[in-house]
């Protein structure tokens, strides 16, 4: 039923890293692992940056690309004197999320205060949630819906709310350490993962998983490159039927790709570790890229005590059934749903449903085109044409300047052979380029009208026949090929405007 | 001298002060402007018959002449400015909020735009906030005038006020007044308590007429106790702590000192007003919630009659270290209130003597914590040695903290380590919900954060208030506290016991000068204590216990 993930079909750029993914766990040896009965077990936490305008304590902005230490309050630095004041949109966010992920809402939360001195943490602790997390429980369910041959759930332990901690930029003043307050305080939720994940895919794909869910939830960007979704993961193995190894963390993981390659590559270490009789330390470690290896950070021994306190400036958090309620009600339709829904309501494949649902507004952008129109036209036309235009022409999808009116009308165009497709391509890299008309106005201006008018076309091949009196004869005497030499001059003729059908159906009526 | 020890009421003083002024001369009445109360003053400031001028020109008349010795204030005011804007005040001639024209302190824990905020310790110095406290935003809309920043304990810890960077506090008895005292204390310099001493002595030595302190483990009521004059402590989250830099949040609360109750009752009611900034801060909801349940007496009340009254006698409060003087002025205080038709009851308050030991965990634990903030990097005082040193990136700096608090840093990190979290922090935690409950049980009226409809029938057996000693002695003298002896720490500390329960609980409890010892001649504070946001009881209960301290 899946098969069509097999074919791997037109290019298509915005699922290129997503299908090098697979490629790549392809050659990575979990297969080979079950063979010599090894299992390797992950856990993952993900701190996703929570996507509101304020930050988590404080009346600060959280926009990015700031100038330095500008959205920066006493609360933010932690001045002497100041209390931090929940923001009720982050918890609403992280709740829409914990009710999203299926975890239970605890109807009493707080938060504690995690010790340690950083000069970009300004208080010397970051406010979390140790003791009593806001969410425990829930699932992240993998299916074939998202990239895997056989379905597994990957349980949520727990969901806590927390704070960022400022950023520390070396390297730009020899033997300084700068300090830029900007994120400090930044709402985050930490995801954390139970260890039921297997491979290095699963992995991917749950990460890839949750960051679509969180953008259809609106709680968090999710991006990894920018640092709004942070990802550590645990990793051990052991031989099937004896107890879990001894973990490791590793830290610091910007893409799902380096994750991925990150666990393969630990995995390969702990187990080469292990048969040559040595025995798996737990400590933190990194990825290097380059060399594609991880490499230690600190041991256990070396771990901090973080002194853990209830954190008494802000009384517990209470959440009401009427608050669940509310939120509940107002949940957006979640991939999963989304997905089988765009599947069956418009007959197109998981692969082009998968292609909308990467792009933030892809989904929304389709069914706007699809209303009265073809849908396996319009996904074409969004996943093929357009996305690689915007892609050659350096726009994200975001910033996409085709309306949803200007695609609809080339489509409807098309349909009404008023132009060819081809025509229809290069209205649309117009449109890309940031023409605001429509179709038929910019058809009109370049005078790029489908000639359709049978009487016109039939004379424009008559008189290609005659002037071209040796080709005819060449095709009588049975070089069919020459047909489309024919045609060819046609389209050369009326500048591609001709109805490729019609000069087809004119041209086979007059040569035989 | 007009002022005598032993008539430390100074209401009742002013009944001769007044009728001084308004029949003699200026230069008499100038005399005596600064003992008079805030109520007094300010009738007086309305009727033109003083200027803001001329009061606040009295106390820094009274700072010039005994600041020096007293060591009340870190910091004060430019004169010149003050007397300038008193002019405006004057000029104006409108005193229509109830503080216009009021000079008061404030303890220099409370962040002021104006004047810096070094909480006693060098690692402060010079430290200026952008922003001001928001009971100090309340004071200045009330029209009253600050005068200065008053000394303290660093960071209030401490409860004899010898902890300072700016030196001790010395209490205001010893040198105001001192032929009061007995001859064989004669000389002897007592403190004046603490953590907020120097806010307690500049309101006894007539150098304000209100400061506002902290009272994090009695750190009012101690001093209050001490210099003899009236230390308040209201419920939790009565006041906002917004800008009041904390020792420990979970039991850091506002702290008024006055000389009067009545006095203190009107700094109450400008500050006792929900703040958004302070999430601890008592929502209205629950404001409205306690409004609406029955205590003894209503807000502000004057009455005198206190029959129906139940006045609980905690029996665990009679502590083998109780001096026989203050179980005397105790009794005394008792049979006063019995004798305006108070019923004493006799109750138990069992966790008692647990709650001094979970108060030194839990507060130093809080103290740790807060006080990792001061690395150095973004204000205050930053070791020129940090920058050298990279591996040792804050010791330098923070190894500038004074004795005591390094101590009670290393105490609160030790009770926060993950080894010995559940011995100690769980543990005090624990005793502190058990003394909760302690006076919940006891007291007539339920807690308004706690109250169910069910609970609203009272409990005819319970009490309205508790009445205790503050302190198990009068004030001790400097040089016993700054020994450096170990094993007097705790001796120190013992001097807590009494008001570390209502600190624990949350609960209001207020110290009344009711009396001076018959062994030194210095000055003894009663506390009163009541339910969880029954700070109106507690304030008109006080008010007729202080008119007690005169009584033979």
């Amino acid at each position: 039923m899946w098969s069509f993930f097999k074919i791997v079909s037109t290019p298509n750029h915005v699922l290129k890293s997503f299908r090098h993914n697979i490629i790549y766990v392809k050659k990575f040896s979990t297969h080979n692992l079950y063979q010599e009965k090894w299992e390797a077990i992950i856990g993952l936490e993900i701190h996703a940056q929570i996507n509101s305008k304020k930050k988590l304590f404080s009346n600060s902005s959280t926009s990015f690309n700031e100038p330095v230490n500008t959205n920066v309050s006493v609360i933010d630095a932690a001045f002497p004197g100041t209390i931090p004041r929940i923001n009720s949109k982050c918890v609403q966010l992280i709740v829409a999320t914990s009710l999203a992920l299926m975890g239970n809402v605890q109807p009493v939360s707080f938060f504690d205060r995690k010790h340690y001195f950083y000069p970009d943490l300004p208080a010397g602790y970051q406010i979390t949630q140790h003791y009593a997390p806001i969410s425990l429980g829930g699932k992240i369910t993998l299916s074939p819906l998202d990239g895997l041959d056989y379905e597994t759930d990957v349980r949520i332990k727990q969901i806590q709310i927390e704070q960022d901690t400022g950023k520390s930029i070396h390297d730009i003043k020899p033997g300084m350490a700068l300090i830029d307050l900007n994120r400090s305080g930044t709402g985050l939720m930490e995801i954390v993962t139970e260890p039921d994940i297997r491979t290095s895919k699963e992995a991917g794909l749950t990460v890839r998983k949750l960051q679509t869910l969180l953008r259809t939830l609106g709680s968090s960007n999710g991006n990894m490159e920018e640092g709004s979704l942070r990802c550590d993961v645990n990793v051990s193995v052991h031989e099937i039927g004896t107890p879990f190894g001894t973990r490791c963390e590793i830290k610091n993981l910007n893409s799902i790709k380096f994750l991925m390659a990150a666990v393969d590559v630990e995995i390969e270490r702990q187990i080469a570790e292990l048969k040559k009789g040595h025995s798996i330390i737990q400590e933190t470690r990194g990825y290097d890229v380059a060399a594609n290896q991880t490499f230690r950070l600190r041991t256990k021994e070396t771990s901090a005590d973080y002194r853990y306190m209830p954190e008494p400036d802000i009384p517990s958090l209470i959440i009401t059934e009427d608050y669940l309620t509310g939120i509940h009600n107002k949940l957006p339709e979640l991939p999963d749903d989304l997905k089988k829904r765009l599947m069956n309501q418009y007959n197109i494949s998981l692969r082009d449903v998968m292609s909308l649902m990467h792009e933030d507004g892809g989904v929304e952008y389709f069914e706007e085109i699809a209303k009265n129109r073809n849908p396996h036209h319009v996904v074409n036309w969004i996943t093929h044409d357009l996305y690689g235009l915007l892609n050659t022409n350096n726009i994200k999808f975001n910033h996409n300047p085709v309306t949803t009116q200007q695609l609809g009308s080339i489509i409807d165009s098309i349909k009404t052979d008023d132009i060819t497709a081809k025509t229809g391509r290069k209205i649309l890299t117009i449109m890309v380029l940031g023409d605001k008309r429509l179709c038929h106005d910019i058809v009109q201006e370049k005078g790029w009208k489908q000639l359709t008018n049978t009487y016109e076309l039939e004379i424009i091949c008559k008189n290609i026949l005659s002037k071209n009196p040796k080709q005819v004869q060449q095709y009588k005497q049975g070089n069919k090929n020459i047909f489309s030499w024919f045609v060819g001059q046609v389209m050369k003729e009326t500048k591609s405007n001709a109805n490729p059908k019609l000069v087809n159906d004119i041209l086979t009526k007059y040569l035989n | 001298m007009f002022y005598r020890a032993k008539f430390f009421n100074y209401s009742r003083n002013y009944v001769n002060v007044s009728k001084r002024m308004l029949s003699n001369s200026s230069k008499d009445q100038r005399k005596h402007l600064w003992s008079m109360t805030i109520i007094e003053a300010a009738n007086l400031l309305r009727q033109k018959k003083i200027s803001t001028v001329s009061l606040v020109k009295e106390c820094f008349s009274r700072i010039s002449k005994y600041d020096a010795e007293i060591n009340a204030f870190i910091e004060v005011q430019n004169e010149k400015k003050l007397l300038d804007k008193a002019l405006e005040i004057d000029a104006k001639g409108s005193f229509n909020g109830s503080l216009d024209g009021i000079p008061v302190a404030y303890k220099d824990l409370f962040c002021t735009s104006s004047l810096s905020t070094t909480c006693g310790s060098f690692m402060l110095k010079n430290f200026k906030s952008p922003f001001n406290a928001t009971v100090i935003n309340f004071l200045e809309e009330a029209g009253a005038i600050m005068i200065g920043k008053t000394n303290m304990d660093e960071f209030g810890m401490g409860a004899a006020n010898v902890y300072s960077v700016h030196g001790p506090v010395y209490n205001p008895q010893s040198i105001l007044f001192d032929e009061n005292h007995f001859e064989k204390n004669d000389g002897d310099q007592r403190v004046a308590g603490g953590s907020s001493g120097g806010s307690a002595a500049a309101v006894a030595s007539g150098m304000c007429f209100a400061a506002l302190g902290s009272d994090t483990g009695g750190s009012v009521r101690l001093p209050a106790s001490y210099c003899g004059i009236v230390g308040f402590k209201p419920s939790y989250g009565q006041c906002s702590r917004w800008g009041l830099i904390a020792y420990a949040n979970s039991l850091d609360t506002v702290g008024i000192l006055t000389r009067t109750v009545s006095d203190a009752q009107m700094i109450y009611d400008v500050i006792s007003k929900f703040d958004v900034n302070d999430s601890t801060s008592i929502t209205p909801e629950v404001r409205s919630i306690n409004s609406s349940i029955p205590s003894f007496f209503k807000l502000n009340s004057n009455a005198d009659d206190l029959r129906g009254l139940r006045v609980g006698v905690p029996k665990e409060y009679f502590v083998s270290e109780l001096g026989e003087s203050i179980v005397n002025l105790w009794k005394k205080g008792i049979s006063y209130l019995k004798s305006h038709g108070a019923t004493i009851v006799s109750v138990s308050c069992p966790s008692t003597r647990y709650a001094l030991s979970a108060y030194y965990i839990l507060a130093p634990s809080e103290a740790s914590s807060n006080l990792a903030r001061f690395d150095g990097v973004r204000y205050g005082h930053r070791s020129e040695e940090s920058n050298k040193n990279d591996g040792m990136l804050y010791a330098n700096t923070r190894g500038r903290f004074g004795k005591e608090v390094k101590k009670r840093i290393i105490l609160g990190t030790y009770a926060l380590t993950a080894g010995s979290y559940g011995n100690y922090f769980l543990q005090a935690q624990k005793i502190r919900r058990m003394v909760k409950s302690d006076f919940d049980r006891v007291f007539k009226r339920p807690n308004p954060l706690r109250f169910t409809k069910k609970d609203s029938g009272c409990n005819e057996n319970k009490v309205d208030v508790l009445i205790t000693p503050v302190t198990i002695s009068t004030a001790p003298k400097i040089e016993d506290c700054l020994t450096t002896n170990v094993n007097n720490f705790i001796n120190t500390y013992v001097n807590d016991v009494f008001v570390v329960p209502a600190s624990l609980a949350g609960i209001p409890a207020i110290s009344i000068p009711f009396g001076i010892s018959s062994i030194d001649g210095f000055p003894i504070g009663l506390q009163l204590i009541t339910q969880y946001g029954d700070d109106d009881t507690l304030l008109g209960v006080a008010k007729v216990l202080e008119k007690g301290a005169n009584q033979k």
